[in-house]
């Protein structure tokens, strides 16, 4: 277990913070908005938690940084992001479908050539020696967890919600949402800045975690990456993006652990840990073929209460 | 600054400029025909670069499962080429076949395509790093050139405006293909096939096109052109590891969007105004420019500058 934990500490606490991430996008997308924002507002959090704990508040070089103190960091690295959101959400929500997708994009790359022009974000170097508030990093779990279980508990009251009723709404058909009395830029603002401040809490405590903050932090594959969680894990309720996010995130290491596995002939060993990132890219392919629902679809929860058929699924929209 | 600097800096982001447009001629011969942005691109292009590369029987570096290895042939750079074009062309027939068909066929969500593209398009660039290494690639000036001067006086002796001979190649070739591909489109029946498919798949259908071949030709077309921009960027600068389509791949989303998503005249005049203006842009801020100007056309415009609005219909 010991041994287990020492290698394995990373990933889990990894693991529990991309759900959070794929969460962080599932939210404008439960308003029918596909935003690839997340990579941007995570960045932002980061720089946030490492900006403040190498310039505010110092602490002695192996002494451990107060817990509180990253708290207070997750705090402002959010209120900055709901801020930041609202500034850039209110004109880019006006977007639709692929539109938005690339304006969002624009976001994410417009954040990293920032930071890598700022002499307080560290440019190309980047920000190191960040101070660790835990001893090893199996022990990040202690937030890590419980911030995830809220997330989920929050999107799972979300959804029940007035509010979450407003994004379905939203999503099936903004037209008649609007007609109903649903103000589409109220929720669409709401929805997306929710999901922006779930990421900077994310990108702050991962900072801690990584012990450096760079620009190569949110790009557009971690874009692409989280969207992945998403659509694998299954778009339509809030289960499937952490199942997602945990599966695909846990998928290279668990790789490279199978090619250790004895009795390999060694070019399956050589393509397990070489070219992992080569199964991993074909796995996502293939996961959309054969899961075009993803792996958890509502249907999996309606047949279980109802022990029946489900009505067959909607029907996909034709373009 | 004055008027030579001005004339040598136009000059390097026409030519940059140019290979924006037929890059992104590929994403947008794809998007006018299935409404549907191919993330793969950005491999195809890289891949194009390092077919080129091998084709020209130049060896591998010391890493990757070919390491030192090389092809029995050397064909010369524009042999090379356009090999390593049709190559890339082919790879993209093949992508269609293995991420788009078959979600096509079941009217899947545009999102699963975005994600299987990309899926492929992780594990083509990792491919590439798996057999070749990460390192960077330039090809041989002297072959590329073939006798010709490294660089030319587009002026007089006194007051010279000396452009990099390899600018005026890449303008030059950029014209061409430009040129192929709209007399091609508009001038040819498989042309006059692939509009009336982009206008409307169910009914050119109907009328008795194969409208599958005409999308396995698009993607070919797209791949051809996205396979010759690679080595026309890796011969301006260096093809600089797996990863180089990737920045390049993004940019190329910004032209199409600045042009307006499926127009092929838009794509040029996107090209162009990027290219221009990442070249008067102050270094640092060069990578920003691009994703500047998206958002502000998004906001400002989003049928891009020479697209037409839709009308969303209820």
């Amino acid at each position: 277990m010991e041994g287990f934990i020492a290698t394995y500490g990373f990933l889990i606490v990894t693991m529990t913070l991309q759900a959070m991430l794929a969460l962080s996008l599932y939210l404008p997308l439960m308003a029918g908005q596909l935003s690839l924002a997340t990579p941007g507002f995570y960045a932002l959090g980061g720089f946030v938690a490492a900006v403040m704990s190498k310039n505010i508040f110092v602490v002695a070089n192996g002494e451990l940084y107060p817990l509180p103190v990253v708290f207070v960091e997750m705090a402002v690295a959010a209120v900055l992001c709901a801020g930041v959101a609202l500034l850039v959400g209110l004109p880019a929500l006006r977007l639709r479908g692929i539109y938005l997708a690339l304006a969002t994009i624009a976001f994410v790359e417009v954040v990293r050539v920032v930071a890598l022009n700022l002499p307080i974000t560290g440019q190309a170097v980047g920000i190191f020696g960040i101070p660790q508030p835990f001893r090893s990093s199996f022990d990040y779990l202690i937030v890590s967890l419980p911030m995830l279980l809220l997330s989920i508990f929050f999107v799972y009251r979300l959804e029940r919600s007035r509010v979450g009723r407003a994004f379905a709404a939203l999503r099936e058909d903004e037209l008649a949402a609007a007609a109903m009395g649903v103000s589409p830029t109220r929720y669409k603002v709401l929805a997306f800045v929710m999901g922006a401040v779930l990421a900077g809490m994310v990108g702050a405590l991962n900072a801690h975690l990584l012990n450096t903050w760079n620009t190569r932090q949110g790009t557009f594959d971690a874009a692409i990456l989280i969207l992945a969680y998403v659509i694998i894990g299954g778009s339509r309720t809030f289960l499937g993006p952490v199942l997602g996010a945990m599966l695909l995130s846990a998928l290279p290491e668990v790789l490279r652990a199978a090619a250790g596995l004895p009795g390999l002939a060694p070019f399956i060993a050589q393509l397990l840990t070489d070219g992992r990132l080569i199964l991993y890219g074909l796995l996502i392919a293939l996961g959309t073929l054969f899961f075009p629902q993803g792996l958890i679809t509502p249907d999996l929860f309606r047949r279980r209460r109802a022990r029946r058929k489900a009505a067959p699924a909607a029907p996909v929209e034709a373009a | 600054m004055n008027t030579t600097l001005f004339l040598q800096q136009m000059i390097n982001g026409v030519s940059l400029g140019m290979v924006y447009a037929i890059f992104a001629l590929g994403y947008t011969l794809v998007f006018s025909i299935l409404g549907i942005i191919n993330f793969a691109h950005s491999a195809v292009f890289t891949i194009g670069a390092y077919f080129t590369y091998a084709l020209m029987g130049l060896a591998w570096g010391f890493n990757g499962l070919l390491a030192q290895q090389k092809l029995p042939l050397e064909l010369p750079f524009v042999a090379a080429l356009l090999l390593g074009g049709v190559l890339a062309g082919l790879l993209a027939v093949a992508l269609e076949r293995l991420a788009f068909k078959p979600l096509r066929e079941r009217s899947a969500d545009p999102l699963l395509t975005l994600v299987s593209s990309l899926g492929l398009a992780v594990a083509l660039v990792n491919i590439i790093q798996f057999l070749v290494g990460a390192e960077a690639y330039s090809y041989p000036s002297q072959r590329v050139l073939s006798g010709l001067p490294p660089s030319i006086n587009l002026a007089t002796a006194e007051a010279p405006l000396i452009i990099p001979t390899v600018r005026v190649i890449i303008i030059i070739a950029s014209l061409v293909i430009l040129a192929l591909l709209v007399l091609l489109i508009n001038a040819t029946k498989v042309g006059k096939a692939m509009r009336a498919v982009a206008e409307d798949t169910t009914t050119a259908s109907l009328l008795g096109i194969n409208t599958d071949r005409i999308i396995l030709f698009t993607f070919f077309l797209s791949g051809l052109v996205g396979g010759i921009a690679g080595t026309l960027v890796g011969l301006s600068v260096t093809i600089t590891g797996p990863y180089f389509g990737i920045s390049f791949g993004l940019k190329g989303l910004a032209v199409i969007v600045l042009g307006g998503l499926g127009n092929i005249p838009g794509a040029v005049v996107g090209g162009l105004v990027i290219g221009i203006a990442e070249t008067f842009a102050p270094s640092s801020l060069k990578d920003a420019v691009a994703f500047v100007i998206l958002f502000l056309i998004l906001l400002a415009r989003p049928q891009g500058l020479l697209g037409k609005a839709i009308i969303q219909k209820v």
